[in-house]
């Protein structure tokens, strides 16, 4: 997955070009067919695309109930927050379904473009940033260096990987929310690379309004936009926070006045946090709460809530500190696999995030095995799906295994990665050859 | 978390022995693989079958059926003979329902028509007759059938009009219990497992198969939730033994409490019973002598089982989450003990009986599962082992390709050459030829293609036309990939096409897991076509006896083969001549019988081979063809 085409001269840079047209051509038309033909509709029911947080069903429900007057938040069907839910109702009112399809094929390409030109700010700033340490690191550092072509090849791995993901491809065709919440995301990403605190703050919430897990993300902000000078930092950390609370409280506000009451906040994030939807999807709540004994459930929400939002965010900021960028990655993609609703959309967003990372793929050793398990799994989930649910023949235990297997293979990913930024930042200090008496030494992670 | 943070993973000792031996661990796998498989019916690996429903037990009372009450058995069989033989070729539908609503049932028939999908205009009809038992202890919300496929007397399958007669009898006795709790429905069904899949198609609401080809018509009357059923296929008055059918629709088996069950009454009732016409019980037999029953047993279940096609009409209950086997009972030749009838009837009677106490629908026990014998099982955890090995050969494969691919670019260690790795993979005409061959595929399926080449050769029959069409477009396809790769791709010259060799060895694993998922049986079978050639392929300069022996397992190939073992084992005496004409018209035969299968009732054989196997196969032929530089020459580069 990691590979592709490499240009070496700058006639094959304009390539490059074109094959960025190229690409967004073809996932814009993949993406129009398959809405357009029966595929779209099959799609938006699967488990693994669509949950009660983030199903285009459930959004039309609620707006027609908002639409009679009726408070969606009443019964157990909506959990958008009432600033979607005005909007929804705003665009299905003057747009007709082919038109609201274009909308959702159209933010996808503008998160494609916002996640290039992140990826290209993100990976000018690491070369002059190299140039300007050069000297500091080993003298065998030459052979890690990023080469200058990165910053035109890898955002155009961003963009195709976004674009003809298979994940975003489904999530965006089934119509699902996560595709304005990655936009939200890629957005928020940008402002990190640009060092803008406004937006960055204003999309992290806009981002984290209907989910509140990726609000962690603010940690990777705070680093981005803190000023230089290290007096000011906790000021400029301050500065930050206080400004996406704020915001928060704001947004809450305009919630609270669009539906004049608070019943919204139990079903939006009461929702989240309790886990009150068991329906089968690729996480990991939903077999262990059917299985387990009334009596501890809050224990373990809050076991569970705790890894999926917070447990990672200190230490990562703290080892991370000098990449915010692959601290955002890897906290989106934890978030990914331990939240209480994921959808494969999630993981197709943080995949995409990748190639902006590609100088760690040298030191990444399980990308193989990685995909493979991928693949298989997205291949076999599908196929327990239909033992279990048409045929009756296999039963939860069978598609709880794949989904375990996605989760691991998931986590096998994220560490392999972080692993990667650690071994590369040991080889530039001490050289590639690890040597120790003569014998060749092996790196632990302890 | 060695196993995540230990940077030694993929160069250590074990890794590089596994590497580089690679071909040799895979033909090890692939021999443990075939050994472990047979060793599979010996007693150590098999357990004996237990009942694992409690529920089901109290069936196993006496029975009570008798011929004292009512009409005899002897009664409705001369009744119906006369009847049967009045109609030479059609069923007697008033007949029947008259008898069924003298038996004071409630009496329905239902009329259903096929628009026979390869030729314009052909349109078949048909009429189902069925009488329901409404339970008197409980409001219509479960139900059971026991079904008998009619069959005229001009019928080329042997007649199961005594079945019929116990048909009546039971329906005659049960009506008079007052223990029931469940409906029952008896269904006569007409033209085979069409009218059985219609039936069910109404009863549910529903369509399997492509819409507008087989329509079902509507029902006027139903029973509850069908729990399970008992498909009834008695051949004579005098009957030698009950042979259990389970096979059903793309492999799927029924539960195998109701199978014990079967078994277990006709024990009880001291009929002889059988799973693929062999007895089961090691009395009397030595331990050689009983492995190689055993296998014989299971190796023929999984012959059954990989075509997808249900021996019987039990098989098109499975779909529908509904339990149900057939039980065929064949005439007893020449004199000595014979099986009444009635005696089969009281096994029927406690099957019933059981199956109405039923308070959840099947769950527990086994859905997977290979039976060496009457009452001893494999289950998926012993059996799934030998295709992993298979699979895990292919996988071993492709990481080994893999590594070695780029461990040898890794020797300059530098990441500026790791630009040369990914150029060398060459992307573009790898993802050309992966999305052709899928597409080629998609063509090829029964419900597009097949119009086409019936429509194109008009004036032959249809599975003749159907296997002129496949067959020429494989062989050009055959013909025509080494010359296109050869010639066009001259530019795009490399030491070796790794990324398109991964793709396919992945494709083929994964492709095959999950098809013995729902089939093993088919999924085991083609992996051990598959597995080898693919195992022997290289990323770059193929031998010519690689190539070749991909030829022999081309679908269509492979299919000709087994045809050809299939009559020859049949016809032993032919001429080599007529055998030939034989062998090319039953392949012929055999893939208008899949396609219509593949539109009437929905079995995948047609269209996994068509969408799995033919796009793989066709990207190994690419592979093989692909120009590559010699690999001195590229070092010296």
């Amino acid at each position: 997955m990691f590979i592709a085409l490499s240009p070496k001269s700058i006639i094959e840079y304009l390539f490059m070009d074109k094959l960025l047209f190229f690409v967004c051509f073809i996932g814009i038309l993949v993406r129009i067919y398959l809405s357009s033909s029966d595929f779209g509709s099959s799609i938006a029911d699967r488990v693994e695309v669509s949950t009660p947080l983030n199903s285009w069903k459930r959004v039309i429900e609620g707006v027609s109930l908002y639409n009679e007057n009726i408070n969606p938040y009443e019964g157990d069907l909506f959990h958008e927050t009432p600033l979607a839910l005005v909007f929804f109702s705003y665009l299905t009112s003057i747009l007709s379904d082919f038109y609201v399809t274009l909308v959702f094929i159209g933010c996808d390409i503008l998160t494609a473009f916002v996640l290039y030109s992140t990826s290209k700010i993100y990976t000018k700033n690491l070369i002059i940033q190299q140039t300007k340490t050069k000297n500091i690191y080993n003298k065998e550092f030459n052979k890690l260096l990023i080469p200058d072509d990165f910053s035109v090849i890898n955002p155009v791995y961003v963009c195709s990987v976004y674009m003809l993901n298979p994940y975003t491809v489904f999530s965006c065709i089934a119509r699902t929310t996560t595709v304005f919440n990655n936009l939200f995301l890629a957005l928020c990403l940008y402002a990190m690379v640009k060092r803008q605190r406004l937006l960055g703050c204003l999309s992290l919430v806009l981002a984290s309004l209907p989910t509140f897990y990726t609000f962690g993300l603010v940690a990777p902000l705070m680093i981005s936009c803190a000023s230089t000078d290290s007096k000011k930092k906790t000021g400029s950390f301050l500065i930050t926070f206080l400004t996406c609370v704020a915001i928060s409280c704001t947004f809450l506000y305009i919630c609270y006045t669009i539906m004049n009451e608070w019943t919204f906040l139990d079903s939006v994030y009461g929702f989240i946090l309790n886990v009150r939807d068991l329906k089968p999807n690729i996480g990991l709540f939903w077999y262990f709460f059917t299985e387990m004994f009334e009596h501890f459930r809050a224990l373990f929400v809050c076991a569970f809530q705790l890894n999926a939002s917070i447990l990672y965010v200190v230490p990562l900021s703290i080892r991370l500190r000098h990449d915010p960028l692959l601290l955002a990655t890897s906290l989106l993609a934890l978030t990914a696999v331990f939240k209480s609703y994921p959808s494969i959309g999630d993981v197709g967003f943080y995949l995409s995030l990748l190639p902006i990372h590609r100088h760690l793929f040298y030191f990444m050793q399980q990308a193989f095995i990685v995909s493979c398990f991928f693949v298989g799994c997205t291949v076999f989930a599908p196929t327990v799906w239909h033992l279990w649910i048409y045929s009756r023949s296999a039963n939860a235990n069978f598609y709880f295994g794949v989904t375990l297997a996605f989760a691991t293979t998931q986590i096998f990913l994220i560490t392999d990665l972080l692993f990667a930024y650690i071994k590369r930042e040991f080889a530039l200090k001490h050289g590639m050859k690890r040597m120790i008496n003569g014998k060749e030494a092996r790196l632990m992670l302890d | 978390m060695g196993l995540l943070t230990d940077p030694s993973v993929g160069h250590g000792a074990l890794t590089s022995i596994f590497v580089r031996h690679h071909n040799r661990f895979c033909i090890l796998m692939y021999i443990a693989s075939v050994v472990l498989f047979c060793m599979l019916a010996h007693d150590s690996f098999s357990s004996q079958t237990y009942f694992s429903e409690n529920a089901l037990l109290p069936g196993l009372v006496k029975g009570q059926l008798n011929d004292n009450t009512g009409s005899s058995f002897k009664d409705h069989y001369r009744e119906l003979k006369a009847e049967a033989q009045y109609f030479e070729t059609e069923t007697p539908h008033s007949y029947l329902i008259s008898k069924f609503k003298n038996l004071r049932l409630e009496t329905y028939s239902h009329n259903f028509t096929l628009n026979y999908p390869l030729k314009k205009n052909t349109k078949y009809t048909g009429r189902n007759v069925y009488g329901i038992l409404r339970a008197p202890r409980s409001a219509s919300i479960e139900s059971i059938v026991l079904s008998i496929p009619y069959r005229a007397p001009s019928s080329v399958f042997p007649n199961t009009l005594p079945g019929l007669a116990v048909m009546f009898q039971i329906a005659q006795f049960f009506r008079q219990q007052m223990y029931w709790a469940k409906d029952i429905i008896f269904l006569v069904t007409e033209h085979e497992q069409l009218g059985m899949q219609a039936w069910l198609e109404a009863y549910h609401g529903t369509c399997c198969g492509s819409p507008g080809v087989l329509d079902s018509g509507k029902l006027s009357g139903r029973a509850g939730a069908i729990q399970a059923a008992i498909n009834l296929e008695i051949h004579s008055e005098k009957i030698d033994h009950i042979d259990i059918k389970l096979s059903g629709l793309n492999g799927q088996l029924p539960n195998l409490d109701l199978v014990n069950l079967a078994h277990r009454l006709c024990n009880k009732e001291s009929v002889r019973h059988t799973f693929n016409n062999v007895d089961g019980g090691a009395i009397g037999r030595n331990k050689v002598n009983t492995y190689y029953t055993n296998l014989s047993t299971m190796l023929s279940m999984v012959m059954t089982q990989a075509t997808g096609v249900p021996d019987g009409n039990h098989g098109l209950f499975h779909r529908f989450g509904i339990e149900a086997i057939t039980l065929e009972g064949y005439e007893k030749k020449g004199r000595g003990i014979y099986v009444s009838v009635l005696q089969v009837g009281r096994v029927i009677e406690g099957m019933f009986r059981s199956l109405n106490n039923l308070l959840e629908r099947f769950h527990q026990s086994f859905f997977f599962y290979l039976l060496p014998s009457t009452d001893r099982y494999v289950s998926i955890g012993l059996y799934m082992p030998c295709l992993v090995l298979l699979v895990g050969a292919l996988f071993l494969k492709a990481f080994s390709t893999w590594i070695q691919h780029s461990s040898e670019h890794k020797l300059g260690d530098s990441l500026s050459k790791q630009a040369t790795i990914s150029e060398h993979l060459n992307v573009g005409v790898v993802s050309l030829i992966t999305l052709g061959t899928h597409v080629l595929g998609l063509i090829l399926l029964p419900n597009f293609a097949p119009a086409y080449f019936t429509y194109f050769w008009d004036h032959i029959s249809t599975h003749r036309a159907l296997l002129m069409g496949y067959g020429l477009l494989s062989f050009i396809i055959v013909c025509i990939m080494p010359i296109l790769m050869k010639k066009c791709l001259n530019s795009f010259k490399v030491s070796n096409w790794v990324l398109l060799h991964v793709i396919c060895l992945l494709e083929l694993g994964i492709g095959l897991l999950c098809v013995s998922m729902h089939n093993f049986s088919l999924g085991y079978l083609t992996a051990l076509v598959y597995v080898l050639p693919a195992i022997f392929t290289s990323s770059s300069q193929n031998k010519i006896g690689v190539k070749f022996l991909w030829l022999l397992v081309h679908p269509m190939c492979s299919l000709i083969w087994i045809t050809a073992i299939i009559t020859y084992m049949a016809y032993p005496e032919l001429q080599i001549v007529d055998y030939l004409t034989k062998v090319i018209e039953a392949s012929g035969q055999w893939m208008a019988l899949s396609t219509v299968d593949n539109l009437v009732y929905g079995n995948w054989a047609f269209s996994i081979s068509v969408l799995l196997l033919l796009p793989v196969w066709t990207s190994f032929w690419c592979l093989m063809f692909l120009p590559t530089n010699l690999p001195q020459k590229y070092k010296t580069e």
